[in-house]
């Protein structure tokens, strides 16, 4: 062995015992030296972060938070989840106020082209739609030509609309009210046959009628919004955030949960191999732990305090909820399922 | 009784008075070129050529045919006809409703007084917002959906809008504006001639009957004769809405409503004041020569009010104008709501802005130009009456 050789060989293995490893990048480090992830979200987002009765915040975007605490600080509850408007959230982020944002931003090139925060990772994928009464009996937007729709004025929803129906040949004609509340009662009370909005802002006005079982939110999405989890750029983070969301997907085409996942650990060897390269004790994870300055078992971590997609999914926004979005008709749907959440192998 | 006006008196000029208008045009000319300078550093180009770009979105109603696929520049005029639809209709309530709780709160009659106190005490002090959003909820609620329409015949009554029978639009009906200004003549020149009977005959002969006869038989002979088309179209229910006839909206007509009980609050207390301030002598000098209470008030108490409430009236029906913006709450396409949604799409605010402020400059401008014209013509008419 020659000298080089033998240097570097040491080197490596002083590398290896060591627990912090010289690669994490500026955020990682803060966030480490802090024992504390600070991260945005919406104040008041009814299933997607809303603070509790002890004013910790709650919800489907709150839980990206968590995983990412469970990740790096091995607790998800090291997460300090902050509740900012949303302008205030990229400005607060661009000048590193915080590390991370999980509140519904849409991902646009415009604001990806910003060298202050980082686009990681899809977490919801978003878009315009209709909601209808049940008494209509409509079960597609094909067949709303002639309906009155009820919209936000002003905003690009209206857009949207005209160019959907345009492109459909269809007729319709246009509620274009700025009031809230004037909208709400405009659409409940019948003086529109429909109401188009964001289907996450959707399912949340439904909640605001007598009896949100008597209306029906169609099928179709008529633009895009990919809600995306920002980070402050460092490689590491993003990579930690973009591969804990992997394992969160990953344990969803197993059928992994946080309630199954101790069993699961118990009986590791009879498992798939994917599985066993996810939580074994010297598998693909623990290899990118150490790489990324994650903690050893972060994926275990994370399925066991935070859940696996689904079940994050089902908690804040599924059919058992107020909000009674059943994930297999969005676009959140697993890839197997013809949804867009495609799991990344972790190997 | 008129005083001409003092004499001017020759002094220095106004140097206070040209040094602020001199800075204030100096600070509007810097606030103008360092907005110039900002946008041309931002790579914005202030202009106007958006105006001929495709809006791409639709409005809740229009006077005008209009699609989404027309310009920024038509649908600016959809608004703004919008806009002045509104203010005639709520001009015309506004006053009619204002004239008579005037007239009724300074009647001999007790309860006519306390209902005509209630009605402006309750909206003078209300937010003309809060009145809009609970009439509208109240209208979208009260009235039926529009499956359950209340008919009246062909008339239709839902939450949505008030259906009726209409006839066709068709461009030769415009041949019909030739014979309607001939029954206008007809109409201007018999009014004459009544008033000339009068003066020197005292006799009265009809005059009402005459011109609406005119006014409606004249058109209709011309369209047997002509063959003009006058297609009548019913309104009637398809798989959402009804189609055919004519509408108005549940949301004109809430927002109407709410202007004309505003204003009419308004108006009813500068009708009162007009009328308190003539001399009680002078109704009672009527009475004694014999006119009975109807002329008494039409030749003696009325001249004189108009001309005190003519000024605070200009001041009223500009205002009504400006407010005729509270429609964007309630989904009614007016001037602010189309303003308000092209800013949105083409981030062009200050262009925008200019544009809308200059419409509703304008509108106010004709308004109170009209109204101080007919005070000029009062004015004129009391002074030659007194010499």
């Amino acid at each position: 062995m020659r000298p080089a050789q033998l240097c570097l060989t040491a080197l490596s293995s002083i590398l290896a015992v060591t627990t912090v490893p010289a690669l994490a990048g500026p955020v990682m480090d803060d966030i480490k030296a802090n024992d504390s992830l600070i991260c945005l979200v919406s104040p008041t987002a009814p299933g997607f972060s809303v603070p509790d009765s002890t004013g910790v915040f709650q919800g489907f975007n709150a839980d990206f938070c968590r995983m990412a605490a469970a990740a790096v600080l091995g607790d998800a509850d090291k997460a300090d989840i902050r509740g900012v408007g949303f302008s205030d959230s990229m400005k607060t982020i661009v000048a590193g106020e915080a590390h991370m944002g999980s509140r519904s931003i849409t991902r646009t090139g415009t604001r990806d082209a910003d060298e202050g925060m980082a686009f990681v990772v899809t977490t919801f994928f978003d878009g315009q739609g209709f909601m209808v009464p049940n008494s209509l009996g409509v079960s597609s937007a094909a067949e709303l030509d002639g309906a009155s729709v009820c919209a936000e004025d002003g905003s690009t929803t209206l857009l949207n609309i005209a160019d959907w129906f345009g492109a459909q040949g269809m007729t319709y004609r246009v509620e274009n009210i700025a009031d809230k509340t004037a909208r709400l009662e405009a659409f409940f009370s019948g003086k529109c046959d429909v109401y188009a909005s964001d289907v996450t802002a959707l399912t949340a006005d439904r909640q605001l009628s007598e009896n949100p079982a008597d209306y029906v939110i169609l099928p179709e999405v008529i633009s895009n919004e990919p809600l995306t989890l920002v980070a402050r750029p460092d490689q590491a983070f993003e990579a930690a955030l973009f591969w804990g969301f992997q394992v969160m997907l990953n344990a969803d085409s197993h059928g992994i949960t946080s309630a199954n996942i101790d069993e699961v650990m118990a009986d590791l060897d009879n498992q798939p191999p994917a599985v066993q390269r996810m939580f074994g004790a010297d598998s693909a994870t623990t290899d990118m732990a150490a790489k990324l300055g994650l903690v050893d078992d972060w994926a275990y971590q994370i399925v066991k305090q935070v859940g696996s997609y689904g079940e994050v999914f089902d908690r804040h926004l599924g059919v058992d909820t107020p909000f009674g979005l059943d994930r297999a008709e969005t676009p959140n749907a697993h890839a197997a399922n013809g949804g867009l959440m495609y799991p990344y192998p972790i190997r | 009784m008129q005083h001409a006006p003092p004499p001017a008196r020759r002094s220095a000029p106004d140097r206070v008075g040209l040094a602020v208008v001199g800075a204030i045009l100096l600070s509007l000319t810097i606030l103008g070129g360092n907005i110039w300078l900002n946008m041309q550093a931002a790579g914005v180009t202030p202009g106007y050529g958006f105006l001929s770009q495709t809006a791409g979105f639709d409005l809740s109603e229009s006077l005008i045919p209009y699609d989404a696929g027309d310009s920024y520049g038509r649908v600016i005029l959809a608004g703004l006809l919008n806009t002045v639809f509104l203010a005639i209709c709520g001009l015309v309530l506004a006053t009619g409703l204002g004239v008579v709780m005037g007239l009724v709160s300074v009647t001999p009659s007790p309860a006519g007084r306390m209902i005509a106190l209630l009605y402006v005490e309750l909206f003078r002090n209300l937010p003309k917002i809060l009145v809009l959003l609970v009439l509208y909820v109240v209208a979208v609620r009260g009235l039926p959906p529009v499956r359950e329409a209340l008919s009246i015949g062909p008339l239709h009554l839902t939450n949505r809008s008030i259906y009726m029978p209409a006839i066709e639009a068709d461009a030769r009906q415009l041949w019909l504006l030739l014979p309607l200004a001939a029954a206008v003549a007809v109409a201007v020149l018999w009014h004459r001639h009544a008033r000339r009977i009068k003066r020197d005959t005292g006799r009265d002969i009809v005059v009402l009957p005459v011109i609406l006869a005119a006014i409606i038989g004249l058109p209709l002979i011309f369209a047997v004769l002509a063959d003009t088309p006058l297609v009548p179209s019913l309104p009637e229910f398809r798989r959402f809405d009804f189609d055919g006839g004519a509408r108005l909206s549940v949301q004109f007509i809430v927002v109407l409503v709410t202007l004309g009980l505003y204003h009419g609050a308004q108006i009813a207390e500068v009708v009162r004041g007009g009328i308190l301030s003539v001399p009680q002598g002078q109704v009672e000098a009527a009475r004694a020569l014999g006119l009975t209470p109807r002329h008494v008030t039409r030749f003696v108490v009325l001249p004189q009010v108009l001309r005190i409430v003519i000024p605070p009236m200009i001041n009223q029906y500009v205002n009504l104008i400006k407010n005729t913006s509270i429609a964007i709450a309630v989904g009614y396409s007016d001037l602010m709501s189309i303003s308000g949604t092209i800013i949105n799409q083409t981030f062009r605010p200050l262009e925008m802005m200019l544009v809308t402020m200059g419409l509703y400059l304008g509108l106010c401008l004709v308004a109170s130009s009209l109204m101080n014209r007919l005070n000029d013509r009062l004015r004129a008419r009391g002074a030659g009456g007194a010499a």
